[in-house]
């Protein structure tokens, strides 16, 4: 409950904190679009060579870019921020003040940032998936929306332990900056699903960054190809990567020894 | 009365990598680091009992804040015990941080691009303050400090001394028993250093609690301390009353005199300090004051003769000039 309220406290702080700043909504905007437009003539390039990819067809392709689009706006909107101001903050030994408060520490350094307007994706991204469901015909039925939902739900736990296992490796090393853009590298690889790669980069995908379950699996939902299976496979991941991370966090924290004063 | 701090042969050492200068040796670092233990804080003990406003002094690098940070939950000692209200610190209990605060002068908590009005609402979420109990208590701090404009500012804005005391305000609004502040007027004016240090004493006075302070300005010290602790090399040097360390350390005064010809020799009377025109500032041993002074108005034609007691930076820095001359 007052994890809850302490979330939503920040959430609005950040909010407040984004309004201070209009141009970034344009700048964001701007961004979206071409990323959108750049995706979309690649998508038309492919499908005026074939009409199947790896057994999916464009429209439900369509459904992979627009998930893409949406959970990569989450994960910058909502988790990276965090995670980058906490690996800024074990470098240069500031994080005294969130280790003072009454609150799980893993708890408070994940909520304090929320970039509102990275939502641009999230926004763009469920209409995306919105025409490619209707080109699909809505052949929803309510286990493919929750089994959508619950998808989306573990992939973005699962990224967030990546990032917070990724970041807590910075109370040893210190400096981890790079994995921001080794990230952004690998996620871009989303924006196809992933059984269309190699067997390495398929796994590596898979379980080593969880890319394929943040947006492959949940685009798989809405596709009518998600399986009991599978779903039960990413739900044991999600707990072992949240556990995993939660005692490197532990760990970590033990070890700090903040940049003296 | 039971202390409320309790620490017992308290250590923290770092190890520190450590290399040679150069591109050779950085690029051996690469794959095998050197380290060299740095002993913080080595064996310290102390009490302080509840409602007492405690100086903590000692060099850049004496293991004020190392200490500040253990008994704040933030670092886990290497040796010693620690007991804060009955609490061990670094288990970080919530019930514990809820009665403590920590206010660091050379950082931020407050959101930058908002005003502190909006940042304190954070700390009460935070802290899970009554919003009635929350809004007296701003309010009334907001009074002390006469800051009812600036609130609403965003905090980028405001002078350095200004967003000190929305720092203040942030840090105290939970009102916990415990403060422990590391040089909360570094880099302020004098005014705006007063104004942050009659706030602290009226909390103190009003809510009854427990102060632990650092810092550089002895007229803070002077202001709030009755009772310090000096640390050095991460040992404590003196622990007791800041005249009796004064009384202690304070073993010259200094004697200025007026006289026409400056430049003679006056090594029979004491150590000279400074000469300023015709104007001579000499340090004396205390008991040889009034000795020192009746000849100088005997044998020589001096003018406006002051006899002052040592400034006590004067006094703290001989303190630990002392120390170490004694270790070496």
């Amino acid at each position: 409950m007052h994890g809850l309220r302490l979330a939503f406290s920040h959430l609005r702080i950040g909010v407040m904190n984004e309004f201070q700043y209009r141009a970034n909504l344009y700048i964001q905007l701007l961004q979206t679009f071409i990323a959108l437009g750049t995706g979309l003539v690649g998508l038309n390039l492919v499908f005026s060579q074939t009409t199947d990819l790896g057994g999916w067809n464009k429209a439900e392709l369509l459904a992979v870019m627009g998930v893409f689009t949406m959970t990569g706006g989450l994960i910058r909107a909502a988790i990276q921020p965090n995670m980058e101001r906490l690996m800024e903050e074990i470098r240069e030994g500031t994080l005294d003040y969130a280790l003072t408060k009454p609150a799980d520490a893993q708890l408070f350094v994940s909520v304090r940032e929320f970039r509102l307007w990275q939502n641009t994706d999230v926004v763009v991204g469920l209409i995306v998936l919105g025409v490619a469901l209707s080109q699909l015909g809505w052949l929803l039925d309510v286990w493919a929306v929750l089994g959508f939902l619950s998808a989306l739900f573990m992939g973005a736990v699962m990224v967030y332990s990546f990032w917070l296992i990724v970041t807590s490796t910075a109370f040893w090393f210190v400096r981890v900056n790079e994995i921001a853009n080794l990230f952004e590298g690998l996620y871009a690889a989303g924006r196809w699903p992933v059984d269309i790669y190699p067997n390495w980069l398929r796994y590596g995908l898979t379980f080593l960054v969880p890319v394929a379950f943040a947006v492959t699996v949940p685009a798989s939902a809405l596709t009518g190809r998600l399986t009991l299976q599978t779903w039960l496979g990413a739900l044991a991941l999600t707990v072992f990567l949240f556990v995993v991370a939660r005692v490197v966090w532990s760990i970590g924290l033990k070890n700090y020894s903040g940049a003296s004063a | 009365m039971p202390s409320v701090i309790s620490i017992s042969k308290l250590a923290k050492h770092y190890q520190v990598p450590e290399r040679e200068a150069g591109l050779k040796a950085a690029a051996k670092g690469l794959f095998k680091r050197t380290y060299r233990n740095v002993k913080a804080v080595d064996g310290i003990s102390f009490d302080i009992q509840p409602g007492e406003v405690v100086g903590f002094l000692g060099p850049n690098g004496a293991g004020k804040t190392t200490t500040l940070k253990m008994l704040s939950g933030l670092l886990h000692p290497t040796a010693g015990s620690v007991s804060v209200l009955g609490y061990e610190p670094a288990k970080r209990a919530h019930d514990y941080l809820r009665q403590i605060t920590l206010v660091m002068g050379n950082r931020n908590q407050l959101s930058w691009d908002l005003p502190a009005l909006d940042s304190f609402d954070l700390q009460r979420a935070v802290y899970g303050i009554p919003t009635d109990e929350f809004k007296r208590t701003r309010d009334e701090f907001i009074e002390i400090l006469d800051v009812k404009d600036l609130v609403k500012k965003p905090v980028r804005n405001l002078s350095l001394g200004e967003r000190m005391k929305m720092e203040i305000i942030g840090a105290l609004l939970h009102k916990p028993k415990i403060l422990f502040l590391d040089e909360p007027t570094l880099g302020l004016d004098v005014t705006m250093q007063k104004r942050i240090r009659t706030f602290i004493a009226e909390y103190n006075k009003r809510y009854g609690a427990t102060v632990l302070l650092t810092s550089h300005y002895m007229a803070d010290v002077e202001a709030l301390c009755k009772r310090v602790i000096v640390i050095h090399h991460g040992q404590l040097l003196f622990d007791g009353d800041l005249a009796a360390l004064v009384e202690k350390f304070s073993a010259f005064k200094t004697v200025g005199f007026n006289i026409d010809d400056p430049t003679q020799d006056f090594s029979s009377y004491g150590d000279v300090v400074s000469v300023d025109g015709s104007r001579v500032v000499m340090r004396v041993p205390k008991a040889k004051t009034s000795a020192v002074t009746s000849s100088l108005l005997n044998d020589l034609a001096v003018d406006d003769l002051t006899v002052e007691a040592t400034p006590i930076e004067d006094v703290i820095e001989s303190v630990f000039s002392v120390k170490k001359e004694a270790m070496e």
